[in-house]
């Protein structure tokens, strides 16, 4: 079964989200925080993570920066509002898959996100 | 005067020219008293009561003793024998001494009884004069001059032109009548006789007194000035300067009473015209701060709106997001589940709903573009600028305009020459720009094709352009829409402001993000010029790659 880590510190995302794939068989993760996801990242090693990039705790390049610093080399969505040129090159060069912009409609996230996981599998 | 007086002493030189000697000063006496009433040297109603007093005063004074000497000198011997003149004598002094009082008391009350309405009028004026400068608002202000001047010295008609900045014109801002009005010039012209006047003495004008020495002297340039002042209806022009600069024209009409301005009265709309000179530029000063003040509003609001639409768009996209998560996920819920079994009522009302959150998902998605739409051009671009041509950039606003108007009911003419100089700028923005005011032009053309309903209406975009300043080109977008009325030209530029029904889904930021994009992105300028009815003119100046060198060469000099 494929895995998924969704990392929003909006409750309804991750609540809806959750619902969502895991009505695709997929095993869903959730975490509110940075600091909440390297735990998870580390016990259950999914396979994609949803990384949001405002988040208060930790933005989502830090997290990313973190991440990476310990060697992880899971793939990353990020899921972004409108960011500016700078956030993006920066997190394009910790190495992720791609940006999505919000808001999105979930069955093209969820085309996105199985693609990945197809790969990955 | 002592000169012409002296003919008087001829015969004592020794040359016998009687009687000539004695025409000489009649001759004199003549001309003085000519001079005085023609060019009002004095003021003649005043010489008179004066003088008529002093005769009636002193014929009294003298007259008394003397009449009473001769009349009474039989019965005086009687009583007092010899010296009976002694008094008449005294009485004379008595009445010698008391004379000048009696005289300056008669003429005290006679001036006051002459001079009654003059003086009252006088004092309002002068009372007049300190209230105005407590007056802001321009028009009222004018208002009030034009007011109490005719209505306190009664004078047919007054009039207040005043400079206008740009035009240099003065320009008629207030008028007063009495009973019929008349047509009144609504300017007058900057090289006119009235004003090279004014400006050359600095005092009033009376037209009794220009007519008369312009007939005395056949004086062209007095002619002229004559003729321009029975144009403007003028007996009395009264200049009204600040420093050197004459901002202000009064033009008084004849007195009711038909009688003359005098010195007195001159001297008073002097001091009226200096108080109104310093209350109009007063009330200037009061009405440019309050239009600087409102664009420093404006300019404030839009800096707030900036850094408030950064943080509020990530609000709203996040409240945007969950929604179209929350709804994606109970669509997908009824989708995975429609084999169900469930009654046909059920069913319906699943279809019901499933189409509910369709719609909701979509206005997830409008929403979000809106906010992107405003977003966009708050950031700085980083987007590469170049050589763009305006013919190109024009075919490519046309084709992207034409995926949401139908550009077959519009004619879009192209009125430049060919060869002008390339735009300096990012294409993709001024796509954006030109695809703006045409999709705009064209919802206005639109609407003032179905408002109006006029016959044989053609919907027309013309296009001119170029070259304005080194470096620059100056475009103007012309259509013969609907146009804006005048209550929403101020908006119009501001975000969220629109007129489009909401049928047609205007998000109200089109013209804001094109002033961003000209003015902040591009260094260019924008700004219209409507008549609601009539059509919109768009003045667009942008930069070219003419002017690059000239940049660098100034950013250069600055910097060292």
């Amino acid at each position: 079964m494929s895995k998924l880590l969704i990392v929003d510190d909006e409750i309804d995302i991750r609540e809806f989200a959750r619902n969502y794939f895991k009505k695709r068989g997929i095993q869903v993760f959730t975490a509110s925080g940075g600091s909440e996801a390297l735990d998870i990242l580390k016990e259950e090693r999914p396979d994609l993570i949803l990384l949001d990039v405002r988040m208060e705790e930790m933005t989502g390049v830090e997290f990313l920066q973190k991440m990476r610093g310990e060697g992880d080399p899971t793939k990353v969505i990020m899921v972004s509002g409108i960011e500016d040129e700078e956030t993006i090159n920066q997190a394009r060069s910790l190495g992720i898959i791609g940006f999505i912009h919000k808001p999105l409609v979930l069955e093209e996230l969820q085309k996105i996100v199985m693609k990945e996981l197809k790969q990955g599998a | 005067m002592g000169s012409f007086a002296a003919v008087d002493f001829v015969p004592n030189y020794g040359f016998d020219l009687y009687p000539m000697g004695f025409l000489f000063m009649i001759a004199f006496t003549g001309m003085t008293f000519y001079s005085v009433i023609k060019y009002r040297l004095m003021n003649v109603s005043l010489v008179i009561t004066r003088t008529s007093i002093f005769v009636a005063v002193y014929s009294l004074i003298l007259g008394i003793p003397y009449a009473f000497a001769i009349g009474c000198q039989e019965w005086l011997r009687m009583h007092f024998g010899e010296l009976w003149w002694l008094s008449p004598m005294v009485l004379l002094t008595v009445m010698a001494t008391a004379g000048p009082f009696i005289y300056l008391a008669i003429q005290r009350r006679a001036e006051e009884k002459l001079f009654q309405d003059q003086r009252r009028y006088q004092s309002t004026l002068r009372q007049a004069s300190t209230g105005m400068g407590r007056i802001k608002d321009m028009d009222k202000l004018l208002d009030m001059i034009v007011r109490v001047v005719t209505r306190s010295v009664r004078i047919e008609h007054s009039f207040i032109y005043l400079s206008d900045r740009k035009s240099k014109e003065y320009k008629l801002e207030a008028s007063r009548f009495r009973n019929e009005r008349t047509d009144v010039p609504q300017t007058i012209a900057s090289d006119s006789r009235v004003l090279k006047a004014l400006k050359k003495i600095r005092a009033p004008i009376v037209f009794s007194e220009v007519q008369q020495r312009a007939q005395d002297f056949k004086d062209l340039k007095l002619q002229e000035l004559e003729e321009q002042m029975s144009a403007l209806h003028a007996e009395l022009i009264v200049p009204c300067f600040i420093d050197e600069k004459l901002i202000a024209v009064m033009v008084m009409g004849k007195k009711v009473s038909g009688e003359l301005y005098s010195q007195d009265d001159l001297a008073v709309f002097m001091i009226l015209s200096n108080q109104a000179g310093l209350a109009i530029e007063n009330a200037q000063f009061y009405k440019d701060m309050r239009a600087t003040h409102e664009q420093l509003f404006r300019a404030e609001k839009m800096a707030t709106i900036g850094i408030m639409a950064d943080g509020l768009s990530h609000q709203i996209n996040n409240r945007l997001h969950a929604l179209g998560f929350i709804a994606g996920d109970a669509l997908d819920t009824i989708q995975l589940n429609k084999k169900l079994k469930m009654t046909d009522e059920v069913k319906e009302m699943m279809v019901d709903i499933e189409h509910a959150l369709t719609r909701i998902q979509e206005n997830v998605s409008q929403g979000g573009e809106v906010v992107r739409g405003l977003l966009k051009y708050s950031r700085k671009s980083d987007e590469q600028f170049g050589e763009v041509e305006l013919d190109e950039l024009i075919d490519e606003a046309v084709t992207m305009a034409q995926f949401k108007i139908k550009t077959g009911e519009m004619s879009i003419v192209r009125d430049f020459e060919p060869g002008l100089p390339k735009i300096h700028g990012n294409f993709t923005q001024l796509q954006e720009v030109f695809f703006n005011m045409i999709d705009n032009a064209y919802d206005a053309m639109m609407q003032r094709k179905s408002d109006l309903k006029e016959e044989g209406y053609e919907p027309r975009i013309t296009i001119k352009a170029e070259r304005s300043r080194m470096g620059s080109m100056r475009i103007v977008l012309e259509d013969n829409g609907i146009g804006i009325r005048a209550e929403d030209q101020e908006k119009i530029f501001t975000p969220f402001f629109t007129t489009k029904l909401s049928s047609k889904k205007g998000t109200g930021l089109g013209l804001y993000v094109i002033q961003k994009l000209i003015e902040e992105n591009h260094k260019g300028k924008v700004f219209y010029k409507s008549e609601y009815g009539k059509g919109t003119r768009v003045y667009i100046t942008l930069p070219t790659v003419e002017g690059l060198d000239q940049d660098m060469i100034q950013s250069v000099e600055r910097q060292a």
